[in-house]
């Protein structure tokens, strides 16, 4: 996996770069069918990947 | 081709069409709007084939969506503020002169009319300023999601 780029990730699970890179910065927040998509590339749970976080939610409800 | 091209070949083809739009109603010519709007949506098809980059994801979606929703709230009210002002002329207000707000008399006016070319301009106008917000908005929120982050490795 540390071969891994965001160019990889982003064509197995059927989305930009960007849309990784934007993840990883914490400026996109993925729907649930996307973080379930990416962890089970992983093969982890989807607790593993991602944590719920209330202040980032609300910004991005704004 | 960039995606970005894309966007502005359709605006410009967009601004082409209003204003064979407004030439075709001023001269009667429905025939030439019609010939222009197939030509144009033929051409906007044509130039979509040549884009290499557009790939529709969920972010990319949600950025549309955003931009379209806020575009069109600020549109409903410009629009509905501007054909508001045109019906109250269309339908002839008399308006108060400047003598009745100041010595409280009843003198009113006529009204200052709009000719309805004039109308049918600005509304045009409204149109184009809509697309061009379109964009503005596209930006911001392209921003906000993250469009122009670059790796820090």
């Amino acid at each position: 996996m540390q071969d891994l780029t965001q160019e990889d990730l982003a064509k197995a699970i059927g989305v930009t770069r960007q849309t990784i890179l934007a993840i990883e910065k914490g400026k996109y927040i993925p729907s649930l069918d996307l973080a379930f998509r990416i962890s089970r590339y992983f093969k982890v749970n989807i607790e593993e990947v991602f944590m719920y976080d209330e202040i980032v939610r609300t910004i991005d409800i704004d | 081709m960039k995606k970005n091209i894309f966007y502005l070949i359709t605006g410009v083809v967009a601004f082409i069409l209003l204003a064979i739009f407004w030439y075709s109603v001023e001269n009667f010519t429905p025939v030439i709007f019609t010939i222009a709007f197939v030509i144009g949506v033929i051409l906007l098809y044509l130039v979509y084939r040549k884009v290499e980059d557009f790939v529709e994801d969920e972010r990319s979606a949600r950025i549309t969506e955003k931009a379209a929703m806020r575009t069109l709230q600020v549109f409903w009210v410009c629009f509905c503020a501007f054909s508001i002002l045109a019906v109250m002329n269309l339908l002839y207000l008399p308006r108060f002169s400047r003598e009745f707000w100041l010595n409280r008399g009843t003198e009113t006016v006529p009204p200052m009319l709009m000719s309805p070319k004039i109308i049918g301009y600005t509304q045009l106008l409204l149109l184009c300023l809509m697309i061009f917000l379109y964009v503005g908005f596209r930006i911001y929120y392209a921003r906000k999601f993250g469009d122009w982050e670059t790796d820090e490795e």
